[in-house]
């Protein structure tokens, strides 16, 4: 159960938000994406810009220069303008357009006129060269108009620009892989932090977790780190405290039920001695004394119970175990609870290795659970599994409901679980737990097939000796 | 038979005195251990009952000290149930225990117990038991003074280690467990105490063994219990 929920708590941990450890990853992650990005966007802004200022200058010099070819052949007359264009010599890829005397020539079959933007053809008809980037199908290109006035003709040239195109998108592939290169370096870098806090962080839940298991010997190793050791310094001297405090109420436990063994003698024997001469008394007085007797008895097994409790809480005594026949001491305590041992269904002799007083106190106490709370016991049967001997002790009672079986191992365990009956201590079921644990078994509830109580004991069986 | 009680608690040990008296015992009460011994060199009682925490001088001083000119038997009455303080009680020569809250019937059955283990041990008439023949430790049980005999000497044996002894001579050889010696020495129910078994063992080992660490006459059998080698 107490698993079941741990793990519950984990998931809805998981649901709420990213782990600390996904956070820094994600943040070193972002911020190298976000420094690379902006790195090679001014990179690439820059060169493009020089890159294409430089083409410019180019394309206007060679079309300059073709302009001054073109005027020279057509101011001598009867040029031919297919000719004059032919041989004007352009690097390859570049096209002339030239229109004269109203009409339009080119030196490329592929572009005409068109080509030219309106805004180019304004600035020349004003008598201004002019240059602008324009988009063909062949691609980006560089449209420079020049007015040749001498002869009245306008001059186009269109130079493409899918070579730089492809050297900027070659650098722009770069930069963008650089970027994302980084933002993975960084998510890196990230998971690496992450991984150098999370793991003492994870070292202390680990040491946590075995401390709430009951190991509170458990500590953190020291360490050479100055951050961490104020950390694990901190963590060692916090369990420290607790296990400090957790053995004093312990022991205060033991050490209240050792003190009470003072008084509670000396009623005892007291009781024992007007016992002894009980016919001398009155009939009232007797029946008094029946009462001091009662309840004396039920307040000696109370104590009994606590210290044995507070004791497995504290740790102490480990009780020297031997091999105790559980067919043997199962009716020696059915006997002395008042059953007829033959109760007792057992196939075989089987032996467990434990405290034989403690292990009787236990089944003494699942007895005569069944007896005040169960209606009595209808069958108690020995028998091993795979994993132990398992000892079954079922009563006639009404059972106990699936959602109070837990409890009903609980120390004074309140309401529906204890069924209404003052003649038990409300430890006798933990101490049945406790005892079972400590000798390395467990119990457990379910219902018989009658419908009553069924309680399940479950002991390791001693190796053979 | 005469009784001490050695308790510092007054109502525990006018309890004890009333119940032992309501027995036919003749009982004597001392508060602490300086006292008691003092009574006990004036006059050694039959039986004691010797509580373990005792103020200044504790019980296991007591015990010791009496075990020191006498070996009475001697019963602890204890309200501590802790492994090492019941064992240290005995280690220190005490034959049986009882813890507190006791009830009157359970220390008239223990004192019962151990006046019967006085009693045998006069009353038998057996030829000896030879338990070591090598004439250099040699070994002799003699029932019929109650007495175990080594090399001509008398060997200080209280009356539980003398019973404890012949019961596993008698006859010699039978591997008893545990719970079986529990129950013929000390005469404890089915809860008895089998720690109290091995202790005594121990100190007879120390009385009647040539080296107790390699025990040659009272062997362990693992598992099962004890056994009497005679040599």
């Amino acid at each position: 159960m107490r698993t079941g929920r741990r793990a519950l708590g984990r998931r809805a941990l998981g649901r709420r938000a990213l782990g600390l450890r996904h956070r820094l990853v994600l943040a070193f992650g972002l911020v190298a994406l976000l420094v690379a990005a902006v790195f090679a966007t001014s990179t690439y802004l820059l060169a493009q810009g020089y890159l294409l200022a430089q083409r410019e200058r180019i394309v206007q010099h060679q079309a300059f220069a073709d302009a001054i070819f073109v005027q020279r052949r057509l101011e001598s007359a009867g040029a031919d303008v297919s000719a004059v264009l032919t041989a004007a010599g352009t690097p390859a890829g570049h096209t002339i357009i030239l229109k004269w005397r109203g009409q339009w020539y080119a030196s490329s079959l592929d572009q005409g006129r068109d080509v030219v933007p309106v805004a180019v053809r304004r600035e020349i008809g004003a008598g201004q060269a002019a240059m602008q980037r324009v988009r063909t199908d062949d691609g980006p290109a560089l449209v420079v108009g020049v007015p040749v006035q001498s002869v009245s003709a306008d001059f186009y040239e269109i130079a493409p620009l899918t070579e730089l195109d492809g050297n900027l998108r070659l650098l722009s592939g770069i930069l963008i892989g650089g970027a994302l290169g980084a933002a993975g370096a960084g998510a890196l870098l990230g998971w690496w932090a992450s991984r150098s806090v999370m793991t003492p962080l994870n070292r202390v839940a680990v040491t946590a977790v075995s401390i709430a298991g009951g190991e509170l010997d458990s500590r953190l190793a020291a360490t050479d780190d100055p951050e961490l050791a104020t950390i694990v310094g901190s963590f060692n001297s916090m369990v420290d405290t607790l296990q400090q405090r957790i053995n004093r109420d312990a022991r205060l436990a033991a050490d209240v039920s050792h003190e009470l063994r003072s008084p509670l003698t000396t009623l005892v024997g007291s009781v024992d001695l007007l016992n002894a001469r009980r016919d001398e008394l009155p009939e009232r007085s007797q029946r008094a004394l029946d009462l001091v007797t009662a309840d004396l008895q039920r307040f000696r097994r109370l104590l009994d119970d606590l210290l044995e409790l507070a004791r497995s809480d504290a740790g102490l005594d480990p009780r020297p175990s031997t091999a105790v026949d559980l067919g043997g001491l199962v009716r020696q305590v059915l006997g002395e609870v008042g059953y007829d041992p033959s109760v007792l269904r057992a196939s075989e002799e089987v032996f467990v290795a434990g405290d034989k007083s403690r292990l009787g106190r236990l089944f003494r106490n699942l007895f005569e659970n069944a007896d005040s709370h169960g209606g009595g016991l209808t069958n108690v049967e020995v028998s091993t599994s795979d994993d132990g001997v398992l000892v079954v002790v079922d009563d006639s009672g009404p059972g106990i409901r699936p959602e109070d079986r837990e409890r009903a191992f609980e120390r004074f365990a309140t309401g529906a679980t204890k069924r209404g009956s003052s003649s038990g201590t409300g430890l006798g079921l933990a101490l049945v737990a406790e005892t079972a644990a400590a000798h390395g078994g467990a119990v457990w509830c379910t219902s018989s097939s009658a419908g009553g109580a069924r309680f399940v004991v479950r002991l390791p069986r001693a190796e053979a000796t | 038979m005469q009784v001490l009680v050695v308790e510092d608690d007054d109502r525990i040990r006018t309890v004890l005195r009333l119940a032992l008296e309501d027995e036919g015992y003749h009982v004597t009460e001392a508060a602490d251990t300086p006292s008691a011994l003092e009574q006990t060199r004036a006059a050694m009682p039959d039986l004691m009952m010797v509580d373990l925490m005792l103020g200044e001088v504790d019980g296991y001083t007591c015990i010791r000290e009496v075990r020191r000119i006498s070996d009475i038997p001697i019963v602890i009455v204890s309200a501590r149930s802790d492994t090492h303080d019941i064992v240290a009680g005995l280690e220190a020569g005490a034959d049986d225990y009882v813890t507190k809250p006791f009830q009157v019937k359970e220390i008239t059955a223990r004192l019962r117990a151990l006046r019967r283990r006085l009693r045998t041990s006069a009353d038998a008439a057996e030829p000896d038991i030879v338990l070591d023949a090598d004439p250099a430790h040699y070994l002799v049980l003699s029932t019929s003074r109650g007495a175990a005999v080594l090399d001509g000497n008398d060997v200080p044996l209280t009356v539980t280690e003398y019973r404890l002894l012949a019961e596993l001579a008698q006859p010699a050889g039978r591997v008893l467990s545990r719970s079986a010696l529990l129950e013929s020495v000390w005469e404890h129910g089915y809860y008895g105490d089998e720690r109290i078994v091995d202790v005594h063992i121990r100190r007879l080992r120390t009385k009647i063994e040539r080296d107790p660490g390699k025990p040659r006459i009272v062997v362990t059998v693992r598992g099962m219990g004890y056994r009497l080698d005679p040599r």
